[in-house]
C-alpha cells in the first residue's frame, strides 16, 4: 500500500511546484505545456506541445492538472481537424488526479478529474472523458467518443462496461496522491 | 496484487455467518469495501445486490442530454437526438454530408454537420460502415432520430409489442391501484405482468410451475384473486410468416448461406442480439441504433427504505446529496505479504540500470506461497471515524478442501492454519491533518521509528524464523497487525479464510447525525456527555494468494 516506487536519483527533474519530469521524456514546445504541480512525466513519454494552433502569440497546447501520471512511453498529442478548409490543432486539457498507463496514446480534447486510463490504450482525436471515468487496459476509443462520468469503458471500440462505485472520486484521489508520495528517489 | 480482502454483505439473510470462502459461489457475497453502503438506521452493511434501486434521472451517454422521464417512454429509452451506434461495431456514428468540400467526410474523423450538401448519411469512423450502403440517407442533418424511430415503430415486432402492452394496460392499472401501498413497496413485490406471464407460461408449457414467491407473504392473497380475469392474448403475427416480412428464417437463409463469399456478410449474433425475435442473418440488413439511455440511480436500504445514495440531478455531476458508504464507517483493511514485498525489492535492486526501477514486478513465483512453509502476513487497519476505535479479530476455521484423495484421513486435514492477534488493538482517530498532503514528511519519520523500536526487522524480513503475532506498526489513523499462516503440504489453490472483525466505537446516537463538509454524515462528532461505547462486527474474506508448487519456485527465494 505504501511501498515506495523508486527511481534513479537524477533521472527526474523536480520543479518548484513538485512536478517530476523524466530527463528521458521528450517534451516538445515546453512553453506551450502547463503542469499543475505534483505531476509525474515518466521516461520515454512524448508530449507534443509544439503542435500548436497557427497564429501569433502564446497558446496553451496541453495542460495537465495536479497529481497526474503520464506513464512510460505515453504519447500526448493535441487533436487536429480541417474546419472550413483550414487545418488546425486544438488544445488538450487534462484535469487533476489523472493517471495514464504505459504506452497509451492520447489525442483527446478533454479529460476530466479523477480519471484512470490503462496501459496500451488509444484515445482518439477529440475524445471527451468526463470525471471519475475509467478506461481499461488495451482499450481503443475512436475519435469523437464521449465517455460519461463514473463509467468503465473497455474493448475495441471502447464501450460502456459498467457503472463505477459512488466512492470512485475518493479512491482515485487517494491513490493518485499516494502514488506521488511513493514515487521517490532510490536511497543510495 | 497477490493478497486481498473483501467484506461480507449478508443481504438480509437469516444467518449472520458468511458462506465458506473456498466455494466459487461465495464470491457473490463478498465485496470490496468501496462498493458497499451503510444504513445507519439498521446499523448494517448493504451492497448493490440487496439495495433497492430507483431511477433518479435519464441521460444519453453520448450527447449527455438529460432526458425528462416524460419523454423517455415515447422515445423508447433511446436518445432522440443525433446519437447512433454503428450496427457493425457499436462505435458512435457521425453525420456526414455528401459533398467532398464539407471536410473530406470519409477521411477526416471530424465533420461539421452545419455545412455540406444533402443527402446526409451516418458514417462510422471505426469500421467505415455508412448508412448510404443500406439506403439510409437524410435530406437534413438534424432530426435523424425521429426519422429512424418512424421505421422502428412501424416494424412488425414493435407493433406487436405495442399491441401486447395495450392488452395488459387495463389490467396493470387496475391491479396497481388495488394493491395496498405497502405491498407496492415490499421487497418481495411482484409486477402484475410477471404474475400474468407466469400463469400464461404455466398454461402453455407443460411442466413449468407457476412462479409464486408470494405464497408466504401477506400480499399473496389479494394478488391471486384477480389473476384469471385477464383474457388470452392473440398474436397478430404468426411466427412462421416472419420470413416473408424480411425477418429471416427458412429457405431464404439457406439460399443466402449457400452463396456466401465473405463471412462479414453474415451478421454476428452479437450484432443481432438487440433485436427481438428472428432477425435477418444478413449484415446488410442491420440498421443504425439509436443510443440507449443511461440512468443515474438512487439506492435505498432494503430493510428500512432509508435512502443510502442520492446523486445530484446533473447527469455528469459526480457529487451526491446523500452518500452513505461503508468506507466512512468500517475500517479499511489492507493485506500484504512481507515476504513478497521483500522479494520484489530484491528483484528491483538486482535489475539493471537500463531497466526502469519504477516498473512493477508481479511474478507469481515471487509472491506465491510454498506448501510446507510458514508466512507472516500484515493487516493494515485504517480508521475512518473521528474517534479512536478498538478492534478485535477472530478467524473462522478453514474448512477442509474436498480432495480427490482416496484416503479420508488425508482429505479431512485442513490445508492451512491461520494465527491472528487475539488481543484487542486500538486505532487512532481520523484527522484531516493526516491526509496525504503531509505524508511526504511522514515517510521520513516512519523510517526513523522503525529503526528505533526494531520493527524494521519484522516488516522487512518476512523469512525470519520467529515472528510475533500482534501489532507491528502504528502511524496516524492506521494500525498494522501481523498474522501468521502455516501452509501444509496438501495445500493448493488460493489461501482464503473468513475473518470476523469487531470494533468498539463511541456512539452519539442521542444526537442526530451531523453532516460534514462533503455531505457525508459521520457518527462521531463530539457530544458533551459520557460516551456510550458501541460494538459493530463484520465478516471478511482474506485471500493471501495462490499456493505454488515447489518445483516452480525461484531458487533465490530459498537461499
Ligand atoms: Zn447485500
Ligand atoms: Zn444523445
Ligand atoms: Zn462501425
Ligand atoms: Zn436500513
Amino acid at each position: 500500500m505504501n511501498t515506495p516506487v523508486y527511481y534513479q536519483r537524477g533521472e527526474y527533474i523536480e520543479t518548484d511546484t513538485g512536478n517530476k519530469v523524466s530527463r528521458r521524456a521528450a517534451i516538445s514546445g515546453p512553453q506551450n505545456i502547463i503542469l499543475g504541480g505534483k505531476t509525474i512525466i515518466s521516461s520515454n513519454a512524448i508530449i507534443r506541445g509544439d503542435l500548436r494552433r497557427t497564429g501569433p502569440g502564446h497558446a496553451v497546447v496541453i495542460s495537465l492538472g495536479r497529481y497526474c501520471l503520464i506513464g512510460e512511453g505515453c504519447i500526448l498529442r493535441p487533436p487536429y481537424k480541417t474546419y472550413r478548409g483550414v487545418f488546425n490543432y486544438y488544445p488538450m486539457k487534462i484535469g487533476d488526479n489523472v493517471h495514464i498507463g504505459a504506452n497509451t496514446i492520447v489525442e483527446a480534447a478533454t479529460i476530466g478529474n479523477y480519471v484512470e486510463i490503462g496501459k496500451n490504450c488509444i484515445i482518439g482525436k477529440f475524445v471527451i472523458i468526463k470525471d471519475c471515468a475509467k478506461i481499461a487496459d488495451d482499450t481503443i476509443i475512436p475519435p469523437n467518443t464521449v465517455v460519461p462520468a463514473l463509467t468503465l469503458f473497455a474493448g475495441n471500440p471502447g464501450q460502456i462496461v459498467e457503472d463505477l462505485p459512488e466512492t470512485t472520486q475518493e479512491m482515485v484521489e487517494s491513490q493518485t496522491k499516494q502514488y506521488y508520495t511513493r514515487f521517490q528517489p532510490y536511497p543510495n | 496484487m497477490s493478497a486481498s480482502i473483501e467484506y461480507y454483505c449478508p443481504c438480509l439473510a437469516e444467518s449472520p455467518h458468511p458462506p465458506p470462502p473456498h466455494l466459487a459461489s461465495s464470491s457473490y457475497s463478498f465485496h470490496p469495501l468501496h462498493n458497499l453502503y451503510f444504513c445507519e438506521e439498521c446499523d448494517a452493511v448493504r451492497c448493490n445486490r440487496c439495495v433497492l434501486m430507483e431511477v433518479s434521472g435519464y441521460f444519453c451517454p453520448n450527447c449527455l442530454f438529460e432526458v425528462p422521464s416524460a419523454s423517455v417512454r415515447a422515445e423508447k429509452n433511446r436518445c432522440a437526438r443525433n446519437c447512433f451506434n454503428c450496427p457493425i461495431c457499436r462505435n458512435t456514428l457521425s453525420v456526414v454530408a455528401s459533398d467532398p468540400e464539407a471536410g473530406d467526410g470519409r477521411m477526416s474523423p471530424v465533420v461539421s454537420t452545419t455545412l455540406g450538401e444533402p443527402p446526409f448519411f451516418l458514417f462510422c469512423n471505426n469500421c467505415r460502415w455508412d448508412s448510404a450502403e443500406i439506403g439510409i440517407t437524410f435530406e437534413k442533418p438534424t432530426g435523424l432520430a425521429a426519422q429512424l424511430q418512424k421505421f422502428e415503430d412501424s416494424a412488425p415486432e414493435a407493433l406487436e409489442f405495442e399491441h401486447l402492452k395495450e392488452h395488459f394496460e387495463p389490467y396493470l392499472r387496475a391491479s396497481s391501484s388495488a394493491l395496498p401501498a405497502t405491498a407496492a413497496h415490499s421487497h418481495h413485490h411482484v409486477n402484475p405482468i410477471t404474475a400474468a406471464a407466469s400463469s400464461a407460461l404455466a398454461r402453455d408449457v407443460p411442466g413449468v410451475g407457476k412462479y409464486n414467491p408470494l405464497s408466504r407473504s401477506r400480499v399473496g392473497r389479494d394478488k391471486n384473486a384477480g389473476k384469471q380475469e385477464i383474457p388470452d392474448y392473440k398474436s397478430r403475427v404468426e411466427i412462421g410468416t416472419l420470413g416473408a416480412l424480411g425477418a429471416g428464417g427458412g429457405n431464404s437463409d439457406v439460399e443466402f448461406m449457400r452463396r456466401l463469399e465473405d463471412m462479414s456478410e453474415v451478421a454476428k449474433l452479437e450484432q443481432r442480439w438487440v433485436n427481438s425475435w428472428t432477425a435477418s442473418l444478413r449484415s446488410s440488413d442491420l440498421k443504425p441504433l439509436r443510443i440507449p439511455l443511461q440512468v443515474k440511480k438512487s439506492k435505498r436500504c432494503p430493510a428500512c427504505r432509508h435512502i443510502l445514495i442520492k446523486p445530484e440531478q446533473k447527469s455528469q455531476s459526480v457529487r451526491y446529496k446523500i452518500k452513505l458508504v461503508a468506507a466512512n464507517y468500517l475500517p479499511a483493511i489492507h493485506v500484504s505479504l512481507p515476504h513478497a514485498i521483500a522479494a520484489m525489492e530484491l528483484m528491483k535492486r538486482s535489475s539493471t540500470l537500463n531497466k526502469s526501477l519504477s516498473s512493477t514486478v508481479d511474478d507469481p513465483s515471487v509472491s506465491g506461497l510454498i506448501p510446507g512453509k510458514t508466512y507472516a502476513f500484515h493487516l493494515a487497519f485504517t480508521n475512518p471515524l473521528y474517534d479512536p476505535i478498538q478492534v478485535r479479530l477472530k478467524k473462522v476455521q478453514p474448512v477442509p478442501v474436498p480432495s480427490a484423495d482416496a484416503d479420508p484421513e488425508k482429505a479431512r486435514r485442513v490445508p492451512f492454519q491461520v494465527s491472528l492477534p487475539t488481543a484487542a488493538f486500538g486505532i487512532a482517530a481520523f484527522a484531516e491533518a493526516w491526509e496525504y498532503e503531509d505524508e511526504e514528511d511522514m515517510f521520513g519519520q516512519d523510517d526513523d521509528d522503525l529503526d528505533m523500536d526494531g520493527h524494521g526487522m519484522a516488516t522487512k524480513d518476512g523469512r525470519g524464523k520467529t515472528r510475533a503475532v500482534g501489532v507491528v506498526e502504528r502511524r496516524a489513523n492506521t494500525t498494522v497487525v501481523s498474522g501468521e499462516v502455516i501452509i501444509t503440504k496438501e495445500a493448493r489453490g488460493n489461501i482464503r479464510f473468513n475473518m470476523l472483525v469487531s470494533y468498539t466505537y463511541r456512539s452519539d446516537d442521542a444526537e442526530p447525525a451531523e453532516e460534514n463538509e462533503d455531505g457525508t454524515p459521520s457518527r462521531s462528532h463530539a457530544v458533551n456527555k459520557a460516551p456510550e461505547m458501541k460494538n459493530f462486527s463484520f465478516y471478511t474474506v482474506v485471500d493471501l494468494g495462490a499456493v505454488v508448487r515447489r518445483e516452480g519456485s525461484r531458487s533465490e527465494l530459498e537461499s
